[in-house]
């Protein structure tokens, strides 16, 4: 199994980008159901293993965060689901 | 959650918080519905106050939508900045209508080059095919119906070059895009 996407936060930052072409930080963070920072750690972690691409802009002045999923990510956490699945109906 | 269980219920949590709403698609359409009526009826109440001078109908027929594209630009902007994501669906019915505003900007210079060129007849045509592609997409048959029937009326048109093109718009307009746009706004299995 993949241990990046094992994490529990990793996972649902993962499901929630596969199914949005893009998500903002704040959105993440509200799925998430983490801490700003954890959050931050976790998003640094995909990134570094070229999972996702984070944008950063700014509006009103303000930092705004979105992120999309890259086309490693998309087969990885693909590969991710199907050993779920196959755990799954091996009764694990 | 380490079962494998746990884990395909997390994924399917988090996908089950997005939901395609389609709300914001319908106003839009229920807004340049009827931006194009009243401007069409307010042209054929007033045909002297329009013609006044020589670029105050060019001027009429370009800025007043040129305005109208940037509040519904600033509109989904705005809607999308509040949900926080951005579906797959959605970004495709952002390019398909983007790729339209590009292609009227495209017509309506053509028509300023080649005084011959009257640009209502291409672009109710675009229309109609836009339309039929975004109800196809969503799987929403009025828009596809909106849509073929545009694409039939500017068939018509073509063998009726004397039609008052003002009645086209209103006609086009009206069937082609607000009422399915209230029919989309209405609809229970989108919201």
């Amino acid at each position: 199994m993949n241990k990046l996407l094992f994490n529990p936060i990793r996972l649902k930052i993962m499901s929630s980008l596969i199914n949005n072409s893009e998500c903002d930080f704040n959105y993440l963070k509200k799925i998430t159901e983490s801490t700003q920072g954890n959050l931050s750690i976790q998003l640094k972690k995909l990134k570094e293993e070229k999972y996702i691409n984070i944008k950063k802009k700014f509006i009103n002045n303000y930092p705004k965060t979105s992120c999309s999923i890259t086309e490693k990510g998309k087969i990885k956490f693909e590969e991710f689901f199907k050993n779920l699945i196959t755990l799954k109906e091996n009764g694990k | 959650m380490n079962s494998s269980r746990d884990q395909i219920e997390a994924i399917a949590s988090v996908i089950n918080n997005t939901r395609e709403n389609l709300k914001p698609l319908s106003i839009n359409f229920i807004f340049w519905g009827c931006l194009v009526i009243v401007m069409s009826l307010f042209n054929y109440a007033f045909p002297s106050l329009i013609a006044s001078t020589q670029y105050s109908a060019t001027l009429f027929w370009t800025v007043l939508p040129l305005i109208g594209m940037i509040l519904t630009i600033y509109y989904n902007i705005k809607y999308r900045n509040k949900t926080g994501y951005e579906t797959y669906l959605n970004r495709v019915i952002k390019i398909i209508w983007g790729v339209f505003n590009l292609s009227w900007i495209y017509i309506i210079a053509l028509s300023f080059t080649l005084k011959s060129f009257h640009p209502v007849p291409p672009i109710l045509f675009l229309l109609g095919m836009m339309l039929m592609i975004t109800g196809l997409i969503i799987k929403f048959k009025p828009i596809t119906l909106g849509g073929i029937f545009l694409t039939i009326f500017t068939f018509y048109l073509n063998f009726n070059p004397g039609i008052n093109l003002l009645l086209v718009n209103i006609i086009g307009v009206s069937l082609g895009m607000l009422v399915p746009g209230l029919s989309l706004f209405y609809s229970k299995s989108y919201k």
